[in-house]
């Protein structure tokens, strides 16, 4: 029994990086109908600079965290500018192939500067805390905290703001939007940097967990984040956090108790369930929702 | 010898890359998984064809079968694979949901394959695999790869003699019909989902066959030998050569292998850094992909339109799909292009019969 709620409060903060990360790539999905394969790329990046930069702040968590916040929005403006507007109109396979492609050159460019091998931070990972039934390191809490603080940051940003009113529309249908007067191209510049600064967090989130991290860190994360997202439902950022849960709880716990080496294989279980019973979501009911393309 | 080697991969790869093409440029769906079929073709070749294991080693089954047996068994068993994937992916018939599932099934069953020893010795791989059947034979080492070479350049021929036909087929056209507009083509009582799951195992078995040919090539297999990611160079390869066009398929592979790769070996690496040179060829297959799709989707050897100028009024425009209409139920041999166009009227008015199904127009569906 103690194992099994050590294990759930371990999956409950992988839960809190999915869910960052998941509710990123959702954001990218609902303004601009794209499946950014080159989302973990923002994970990596944000990791990576503020790997480069710790010496200079003394390994301070909160600048670490701020600078890949930064780093992972650069990123979701560039990828945006670069790519993303400028396949338009293409289909979304042919978008997804070029967002693989991106990631392609974005991990090799990464190894080109970093290596191949694996670096590891030197932020302090402080003592351990039992907290109610489980067992987490000061920056499990820390983590766990930042995720609930950035989903209401989200939430009021999407449901209190014009700027969230803003997304919405676009997300439902961008002409339309556009005819209403909403600027839909800078809205949806703007959604990308947000997502990016969000995925960016989370790559310092994840990178700081597990130690030690390489180029391939936020790719591998990938299939993780694609199927929180889908078990929440492509496009719905509440429902998405509820799907990052779901799938952090079961990777860990299937992965405690078999070898954490198979926690993506896991995933997949559980991504190939999702497809074949709830395409749409957990979180909605059958036959409710138009097909969205 | 060198250039016999290199020449005997490109034409490997130009085996997948012909498989790949059915998949992806006849319907259009992005398979992830699919290095993933070359790698299990690959090691089911080795432990049906090198015998039992000495421990430490570990794999399943470790028959002494003849090579050529052990690749048709290996072929079998990829296409099993593969219907169990592609039925999952396709079951949703969602673009991006079948890259998904491709991507997961591919990464799934890497870790497999690397984390679980039994099934294929891990990372450790499998190997001893060398130039089987040479004394047999009665030949020199070097006398045995150029045969080798020999014998896969015949089969990359009937491989392709194999696709071209079936690229003319009502079948063919059938897949591009549904690549095209795929609600069209339901709507036109084309089964849907049967004629991409078909498509799905024949390129499959394409994929068996190149892992086949490629166990004897390297004679050891392992984990390093293969990554999800290495299949972005076919796809840039197909997209060079241009989709849906088996001859151009296969010169791009050729390109990309023997051109791009071999020039970029001798890419400066510092002695410290020995995979900044390897690293940086990956970011120019990266951009070749990104730029391609972006300014020439078409590749640079257009998909060749309009294969089905059967006699009759099947190369007049109007007179054709209103025939087919009328005809109504399984549609007489020249028709099965009209219904590619028709969802989409300006372009079926526009072009003549069979040209709707040009690759360009990947891009130019509603939405």
């Amino acid at each position: 029994m103690t194992t099994f709620l050590v294990t759930v409060g371990v999956g409950l903060a992988t839960a809190a990086i999915l869910a960052l990360s998941a509710v990123a790539l959702t954001l990218e999905y609902a303004v601009s109908r794209v499946v950014n394969f080159a989302h973990g790329e923002f994970l990596t990046i944000g990791a990576y600079v503020a790997y480069s930069t710790q010496a200079i702040f003394h390994e301070n968590v909160a600048a670490g965290a701020v600078i890949a916040a930064a780093a992972g929005a650069v990123a979701g403006l560039a990828l945006n500018a670069a790519v993303i507007e400028r396949f338009r109109g293409r289909t979304a396979t042919t978008v997804l192939i070029a967002t693989l492609g991106v990631a392609l050159i974005v991990e090799n460019v990464l190894e080109m500067i970093y290596g191949a091998a694996n670096v590891s931070y030197g932020y302090p990972q402080g003592s351990l805390h039992h907290v109610g039934p489980f067992l987490w390191t000061t920056s499990d809490i820390e983590v766990i905290v930042a995720a609930l603080a950035v989903a209401a940051l989200i939430y009021l940003l999407l449901q209190r703001t014009r700027f969230g009113k803003a997304i919405r529309a676009v997300s439902q249908d961008r002409a339309l939007a556009q005819v209403s007067g909403i600027p839909a191209r800078r809205i949806i510049t703007q959604t990308w940097i947000l997502a990016g600064a969000v995925a960016g967090f989370a790559g310092f989130a994840l990178a700081d967990t597990v130690g030690t991290f390489g180029p391939l860190l936020g790719f591998n994360f990938l299939l993780l984040t694609i199927t929180a997202t889908v078990a929440g439902g492509l496009g719905r950022p509440y429902a998405t956090l509820g799907g990052a849960l779901i799938v952090g709880l079961v990777v860990q716990i299937a992965g405690t108790y078999t070898s954490s080496a198979y926690e993506l294989v896991f995933a997949f279980l559980l991504l190939v369930v999702l497809m074949l019973f709830r395409p749409n979501g957990v979180f909605v009911r059958r036959g409710t929702v138009a097909v969205r393309a | 010898m060198y250039w016999v080697s290199v020449f005997t991969e490109a034409a490997v790869f130009a085996i997948l890359a012909l498989g790949l093409d059915v998949i992806w440029g006849w319907t259009g769906d992005f398979d992830l998984a699919f290095y993933g079929y070359l790698a299990l073709g690959s090691y089911f070749t080795f432990v049906l064809s090198i015998g039992k294991p000495v421990p430490p080693v570990e794999y399943i089954i470790g028959w002494h079968l003849p090579v050529v047996a052990a690749i048709v068994l290996a072929v079998v068993a990829v296409v099993c694979v593969a219907a169990v994937v592609g039925a999952i992916a396709l079951r949703n018939l969602r673009g991006i949901y079948f890259a998904i599932t491709t991507l997961g099934a591919v990464s799934a069953l890497y870790l497999l394959v690397e984390n679980y020893t039994p099934l294929f010795n891990g990372y450790n791989g499998v190997y001893g695999l060398v130039n089987p059947g040479q004394s047999a034979l009665n030949l020199t080492y070097d006398g045995y790869r150029v045969l080798f070479l020999v014998v896969v350049l015949v089969l990359l021929f009937l491989a392709y003699l194999l696709v071209q036909r079936l690229s003319r087929s009502p079948f063919g056209r059938m897949l591009r019909s549904v690549r095209e507009d795929e609600r069209a083509a339901a709507a036109y009582g084309r089964p849907v989902f049967f004629a991409k799951y078909r498509a799905y195992l024949f390129g499959a078995a394409l994929a068996g066959l190149a892992g086949g040919l490629f166990a004897i090539f390297i004679s050891a297999f392992n984990t390093g030998a293969w990554s999800p990611q290495e299949l972005l160079v076919i796809y840039a390869a197909i997209l060079v050569g241009g989709r849906g066009n088996p001859r151009g398929v296969i010169l791009g592979v050729f390109v990309v292998y023997i051109g791009f790769i071999e020039l970029t070996r001798y890419l400066p690496s510092p002695a410290s850094r020995p995979e900044f040179g390897p690293a940086l060829r990956q970011v120019l297959i990266g951009l070749m992909l990104v730029l391609m799709l972006k300014f020439r989707p078409e590749g640079i050897f257009r998909e060749r339109p309009g294969v089905d100028h059967g006699p009759g009024p099947a190369g007049h425009p109007v007179s054709g799909r209103i025939g087919a209409r009328a005809g109504g139920g399984p549609a007489p041999a020249p028709a099965p292009a009209a219904p590619a166009g028709a969802g989409d009227a300006l372009s079926a008015g526009l072009a003549h019969d069979g040209a709707p199904e040009g690759p360009g127009s990947d891009d130019g569906g509603p939405g």
